[in-house]
């Protein structure tokens, strides 16, 4: 999983009938030099996720990429390449 | 497979129902040139890996799911803890 923040939110009209009722969210991923600084910036380039955690402008997410991403629809399938998986309550790295 | 640098632990705040109780990491991939990557990870470790270890991770989903079933979304996942000595040199 990566590191996102949350940029804002994606709404369909209309959307294919397995995306329907899903919040998707705008992350930018987190550079590492960015979370070391702790100074809110990301600095990736921005994916659009699938969030059911209910993650907040502007919080922090790991999400996953890749087919595991649709495993949460299993059996359906689902046209989903991203997906969030934890909201980040805080990280402990190396210098803090 | 590669292998990463445990540089610290996430405090979930919310996570996916299948993931209750597991522990979570941010890593570092490490490249054979000794460089790492501009990015950090998030691992599920279920070995209990140290701050510091260099650890080998697998993309391939299919032992969380049989870990923590079908509709897990976790991906990359602690599959071993590099010994020391075999990683002389190299070993951050």
């Amino acid at each position: 999983m990566r590191l996102g923040i949350v940029r804002g939110h994606v709404t369909l009209t209309p959307a294919v009938p397995e995306l329907l009722g899903l919040t998707l969210v705008v992350l930018e991923p987190v550079t590492m030099a960015n979370l070391r600084a702790k100074n809110g910036l990301a600095g990736g380039k921005s994916l659009v996720a699938v969030d059911a955690l209910g993650a907040a402008t502007g919080q922090m997410v790991a999400f996953t990429e890749g087919t595991e991403a649709a495993n949460p629809f299993w059996p359906n399938r689902a046209p989903v390449d991203a997906y969030c998986t934890l909201i980040v309550d805080s990280i402990t790295t190396g210098n803090s | 497979m590669f292998l990463a640098r445990i540089d610290g632990t996430v405090v979930p705040a919310a996570k996916h129902a299948t993931l209750e109780g597991c522990r979570f990491l941010v890593a570092q991939r490490l490249e054979a040139d000794g460089s790492t990557g501009a990015e950090p990870l998030v691992l599920v470790d279920l070995l209990g890996a140290a701050f510091g270890s260099t650890v080998l991770v697998s993309t391939d989903g299919d032992i969380a799911r049989e870990r923590f079933g079908n509709t897990t979304p976790a991906r990359m996942v602690v599959v071993g803890i590099v010994d020391p000595v075999q990683g002389a040199g190299r070993t951050a």
